[in-house]
């Protein structure tokens, strides 16, 4: 009886253990190596790699692409994702069709995304140029570029992304209660009062959730930059990101590598600390309005 | 329900309408350069006409010769037996810890899951470096199981479950208790038939994860025999800059699989993304 009762009380553990030992080993030890690594050279602990990193023009240069890219690219998607789940939570025949359309590029990989692009942004063949030629623009470089690749990627990435942030909007949208827009239009406020005063505030939950993933995955990326530009032209899309995995793959300088995920990581808490503040300073001015 | 103007009508539609074209404009494109030569491709660029949108002579040779030149279907076949592997090892792994989870109390557990969702915050590119020495340190670069073990546990896909499981009713297992059933029969007769929804979109989710992975196969599957589709592709582009069709041709059977699944599937996919976001 007494064993049955140990052995019941084991079968929790038993059945988590698969899934957790494989999170263990494959995902929190990694991180932690990720964050000890850098400090870790040749078996002492040392500040070495850092004294480096932060004397490393080509560091600081990765590092200023990464903001500027991210300074645009964020706010960018957040609110075309936001006006998108606005627009395709209208009331109106068809528009699931429409919701169906934008999400489509979701289920594209960024690979694909990536290539598509970047042969439409050809400079000699590709068919944005002919369709500027069409309306009466001269050819542009684009991603060969050194002042347009970095923009063109910023088209590559929300073009895939935005219809997968407007779900998430999109479904904050849905659970807002329709009589408030009602009594809203009632005491005679206009469409833009509405959306700022009532449904901001109101779905303050999900934008955060929005922000901090978007962050994320856009601090990080990386994949138009290994296929396409390979951090060119002339470095103007050497992102931090890009600039870890050549010091890992390239340069096989693993400590150097870490320590610029773990500014990564740390850019991006940050930014996640300024947009939770930002977004708490829009609903105590909402409720106090 | 809120009624509009027909003006207002009108501009909606207008804005819905262009802003589908911009979308799908890449995809359309796409379809149709990868039904053309080069040659034809090139020589209607510019300027622009009719005929630079709509091949003149629509032809599947970049398509055949993606397949019979560049041996574009051991990557292809290589991802589906992954995703094959993965979806139901995957599936099963998760969904019973979520049950332990969700079901039982036990000491530690809270400890326990909040190192779940530690670890689905922690973005895949943040470890993908330290991740491939431990499994190199394991001897599994460039085989099946370098690509399949770490993929399996998610900490995603067992939040997922668990919210699921918290909400089928305890009677439900109370009445499989008292017919005597043990748990495991509990667990595959009568907690998965009721989930079906939840492992479809969990499946969903290892999919997409599996076809659009990059970053890691691009690490860890390196020689042919595991090479992975868009790896491949990747390595096209890189290797043969000028074949344009077969560029496009690659993305289109690169595209097709999620596509085909995504138009039955939407209800389920639009689950995933938003049970995603449920804590946030």
């Amino acid at each position: 009886m007494n064993i049955d009762v140990r052995k019941r009380k084991m079968i929790p553990y038993l059945m988590i253990l698969p899934a957790l030992a494989l999170i263990l080993l494959f995902k929190i030890y990694p991180i932690a190596r990720t964050l000890l690594e850098s400090f870790w050279v040749g078996g002492s602990v040392t500040l070495k790699t850092w004294a480096t990193l932060l004397h490393d023009a080509t560091f600081w240069n990765a590092f200023w692409i990464t903001i500027k890219l991210n300074l645009v690219m964020i706010p960018v998607q957040v609110i075309v994702s936001f006006c998108l789940a606005l627009l395709v939570n209208a009331n109106l025949k068809g528009i699931g069709g429409f919701r169906t359309i934008y999400f489509l590029p979701f289920t594209i990989s960024l690979t694909v995304a990536t290539i598509v692009w970047s042969l439409m942004f050809n400079t000699n063949n590709g068919i944005l140029n002919s369709l500027l030629a069409f309306v009466g623009i001269p050819p542009q470089r684009f991603l060969v570029d050194k002042n347009q690749a970095l923009w063109c990627i910023v088209v590559i990435a929300s073009w895939k992304g935005c219809g997968y942030w407007m779900m998430f909007f999109l479904a904050g949208l849905k659970n807002i209660d329709v009589s408030i827009y009602e009594s809203a239009r009632i005491d005679g406020a206009g469409f833009l009062t509405t959306v700022s005063r009532i449904t901001i505030p109101l779905i303050k939950r999900v934008s955060l959730f929005v922000l901090v993933a978007n962050t994320t995955a856009n601090v990080l990326l990386f994949v138009p930059m290994q296929m396409v530009t390979q951090g060119g032209p002339q470095g103007s899309t050497n992102v931090l990101m890009y600039e870890a995995y050549k010091s890992a793959f390239k340069y096989a300088d693993r400590a150097r590598s870490s320590a610029i995920v773990t500014v990564l990581l740390m850019i991006i808490v940050v930014v996640c600390i300024f947009q939770f503040k930002l977004l708490q300073g829009k609903q105590d001015g909402g409720a106090e309005a | 329900m809120i009624r509009y103007k027909l003006r207002t009508k009108v501009i909606l539609y207008a804005v819905l309408i262009v802003l589908s074209v911009i979308t799908l404009f890449p995809l359309l494109w796409a379809v149709s350069a990868s039904l053309r030569t080069d040659k034809e491709l090139f020589q209607y660029t510019v300027p622009f006409t009719y005929h630079t949108i709509i091949p003149v002579e629509p032809t599947f040779a970049s398509y055949v010769q993606l397949f019979t030149q560049f041996n574009f279907l051991q990557p292809l076949v290589n991802t589906l037996v992954l995703v094959v592997i993965l979806i139901p090892l995957g599936c099963l792994i998760n969904s019973i810890a979520a049950f332990a989870f969700a079901t039982f109390n036990f000491r530690l557990k809270n400890l326990l899951y909040a190192i779940v969702l530690a670890s689905f915050m922690i973005p895949f590119e943040a470890i993908a470096m330290p991740l491939y020495n431990v499994v190199d340190g394991m001897g599994l670069v460039d085989t099946w199981a370098g690509l399949v073990l770490p993929a399996i546990a998610s900490g995603l896909v067992l939040f997922l479950f668990t919210q699921f499981f918290k909400d089928i009713p305890p009677s439900l297992v109370e009445a499989g208790r008292i017919d005597g059933a043990n748990l495991a029969q509990i667990f595959f007769r009568i907690i998965m038939p009721s989930s079906i929804p939840v492992f479809i979109t969990a499946g969903l989710m290892i999919f997409m994860d599996q076809w659009n992975a990059y970053l890691w196969p691009l690490l860890v599957a390196r020689s042919k025999n595991v090479q992975t589709i868009q790896i491949a592709l990747s390595s096209f582009k890189m290797e043969r800059q000028t074949l344009w069709s077969c560029m496009y041709a690659g993305t289109m059977v690169s595209a097709l699989i999620p596509l085909s699944l995504f138009l039955p599937f939407q209800k389920y996919f639009v689950q995933g993304v938003i049970s995603s976001g449920v804590k946030g």
